[in-house]
């Protein structure tokens, strides 16, 4: 049997890889941190029970700012791969708490790979790179050979680990891949994202819940793909023979706007009825044009994208209008996490 | 009268930056890491600073440092290496040279975002590059933990200036040597070999690929580059190199040539030290910062080596260096020399 430890196992990617490799025969082990309130919403319907014998399910707490913790936790785990999804990963509030984005993000990977060294050279390690590293660049679309040209806290601080992860494939032979993987959205996406601020504003305007949606620069123009197909993605790179990076997108792109009118309009409402611009919202130099090349996936990962952007929006606004139903309707207990 | 911090303002750069802005009238404040660090580099004017220990660690430590000293100028020097560290203690290295970049810029835009701050970057972000020489648009491929670290701070500090509008300039420093370099640097150890040999003081050396190539210029143009960057009417990003690149061979050839001596009768190349030969050849093109700065390295590659020797020469006649003593350490006169590739001072 597989074992593999997945850091960030309580977000939206994390939740969804173990989903994919309970059924192959894994057993799963993820980090969390710990917290005052509940944080493990999204993988709460495949959280055994503690006294299920045939668990393979476990968590750990853990911090990826203590060296310490992440040691202990592999000698005690003994990983064959390890997923490392866990980062400060909201590029707007990277600008406010550039300082422990940096930390979290960079360091924590860096701490990770030291930690694999010093425990066991095999483990195997996926790196979660981001489309944000190529910022601004003027280049598209963006394959693994783009130039890279990072515009906030977050995208440089992933970039620090993305080469970091480079460096110890080329100079200790670790097997260590990165994934660059453009947006990839889902029901499960934070709230504060902005593909599941619209879906979830939508759900909420056409239950007279809410009035406007506040957005920011609408002509941002994202490579928007479904989560669940890009977990798939890293397993697959895992499992390659020898390691090397990878970028995960669709190859279409699309604006802020037109995932407004997709959403608004699939609602039956007219966005701009309801869309207010928040100056606050926007950047001195805005990350304008993400699109990715999925070739060298398709070719070497035999990896391509199924859902695509239209379906994607669908489904997201469907899941809100169910979700809020449900609170609504008092179904509190039936979480987001257990419907799709 | 104009202000300015120094980080790290105890080692190379930091001292001959201390120099060129004392001779212009700026007030300056300086920071070391501990009051045991070695001050050898800025002792005669140790009288004509502030130095300031503090902990580059802590984002609460430069606030209280920015508002209390209010400097016009920030140059960030600080950082961990040697040519022998670029692999070992990976996070330290992020955490001083690349976390501190964000955080000296999170202090600026806090306390006062009218501070001009220039970054030493360096060479070394370019890594593996395939494309040479390099300029200010070349793709960068960090080939260690030092040279990713060295990225960031790069990347935040252009960050900072264009979506928090601060005055934030990063100088990619290609290697430059002086007296002051530590022993550890390949240029160092070969000048004090020179001298100590030319005084019947040593009898050979030991050094890595011989023929490894680098583009070395001198400390002290290059601490000038940095100011001219920030005198400028907008931040931007210069490469700062000589636009030449010798050979380990050619610096060992011109070193004992100035003592009268042939290297090839006292330079071993140890091929078990030597690391695979690297794939990026580090060359920068510094057309940019002539044509928008007017900057020149007045000290060219013969002048620099006969400077160092020189100054070998003077310092073990005059007891300051005992030759025996800094070559006799086999971990520093055999680790890695023709890799030596790391500039700032350790701080």
């Amino acid at each position: 049997m597989k074992r593999a430890l997945i850091t960030g196992i309580t977000g939206q990617d994390g939740s969804y890889l173990a989903e994919l490799l309970l059924p192959k025969g894994y057993e799963v082990h993820g980090i969390k941190r710990r917290s005052s309130s509940f944080n493990t919403a999204r993988i709460d319907n495949i959280l055994p029970d503690w006294h299920e014998r045939e668990a393979r399910l476990f968590l750990h707490f853990a911090d990826l700012s203590d060296s310490t913790s992440l040691i202990k936790l592999l000698c005690q785990i003994q990983p064959d791969e390890i997923y490392h999804l866990g980062a400060q990963s909201h590029v707007r509030v990277s600008y406010e708490i550039p300082e422990y984005t940096g930390d979290v993000t960079a360091l924590g990977t860096i701490r990770l790979l030291e930690a694999i060294r010093v425990v066991n050279f095999k483990t195997k390690f996926y790196q979660a790179s981001s489309s944000e590293m190529f910022g601004t660049t003027p280049e598209y679309p963006q394959c693994e050979t783009t130039p890279f040209r990072p515009s906030s806290p977050y995208a440089c601080a992933k970039l620090y680990a993305h080469w970091m992860t480079v460096n110890y494939r080329e100079s200790y032979d670790l097997f260590a891949c990165n994934g660059i993987l453009f947006n990839h959205e889902s029901p499960r996406r934070g709230e504060t994202f902005v593909s599941r601020k619209i879906t979830r504003g939508v759900a909420r305007i056409r239950a007279g819940l809410q009035e406007k949606l506040y957005m920011g620069n609408l002509e941002a123009k994202r490579d928007w793909g479904y989560t669940p197909e890009y977990v798939d993605a890293m397993w697959r790179m895992m499992q390659l023979d020898r390691a090397d990076d990878f970028v995960v997108a669709t190859g279409e792109t699309h604006s802020v706007r037109e995932f407004l009118e997709t959403a608004f309009a699939y609602a039956g409402l007219d966005w701009e009825k309801y869309v207010e611009i928040d100056a606050r919202y926007f950047r001195p130099v805005e990350v304008d044009h993400l699109e990715g090349d999925a070739g060298k996936a398709e070719r070497i990962l035999g990896w391509r994208p199924k859902v695509k952007f239209h379906d994607l929006v669908r489904l997201m606004v469907d899941s809100d209008t169910q979700l809020l139903e449900d609170q609504l309707s008092g179904h509190l207990a039936r979480s987001a996490s257990a419907r799709d | 009268m104009p202000a300015a911090l120094i980080t790290g303002i105890n080692g190379q750069d930091g001292s001959y930056l201390a120099e060129f802005l004392l001779a212009k009238g700026y007030r300056l404040v300086g920071t070391t890491p501990d009051r045991t660090s070695d001050q050898q580099l800025i002792l005669h004017i140790r009288d004509r600073i502030e130095i300031v220990e503090t902990d580059l660690l802590s984002q609460e430590w430069i606030e209280d440092l920015l508002g209390r000293h209010k400097p016009d100028e920030v140059y960030n020097l600080a950082a961990r290496a040697s040519s022998r560290d670029l692999w070992t203690q990976p996070v330290a290295t992020g955490d001083l040279n690349g976390l501190t970049v964000a955080r000296i810029l999170g202090g600026i835009r806090k306390i006062d975002p009218r501070i001009r701050f220039v970054q030493a970057s360096s060479s070394e972000v370019f890594g593996n590059t395939a494309e040479t020489p390099q300029t200010e648009t070349t793709a960068f491929h960090p080939r260690n933990p030092y040279g990713a670290a060295k990225a960031y701070g790069h990347w935040i500090t252009a960050a900072y200036r264009e979506q928090e509008r601060l005055f934030a300039c990063s100088s990619i420093l290609y290697n430059h040597e002086s007296p002051r370099r530590k022993i550890d640097f390949v240029t160092r150890k070969i000048s004090q070999a020179a001298a100590a040999i030319s005084l019947g003081e040593e009898k050979e050396l030991h050094l890595g690929r011989l023929d490894a190539r680098r583009d070395w210029g001198f400390a002290g143009d290059y601490v000038r580059a940095m100011w001219l960057m920030l005198q400028q009417a907008q931040p931007d990003d210069y490469i700062i190199a000589t636009g030449e690149t010798h050979s380990v061979r050619d610096f060992c050839a011109a070193a004992f040539a100035h003592v009268g001596l042939d290297y090839r009768d006292f330079v071993l190349e140890d091929a078990a030290d030597c690391r695979p030969p690297e794939t990026g050849l580090l060359a920068g093109n510094p057309a940019k910062a002539h044509r928008v700065l007017g900057w020149k390295p007045a000290v060219g590659f013969q002048d620099l080596v006969r400077m160092m020797v020189d100054a070998d020469l003077e310092a073990i006649r005059s007891g300051e260096i005992h030759a025996r003593h800094a070559l006799s350490n086999p971990s520093s006169s055999r680790t890695n020399s023709a890799n030596s590739t790391v500039q700032e001072n350790p701080s």
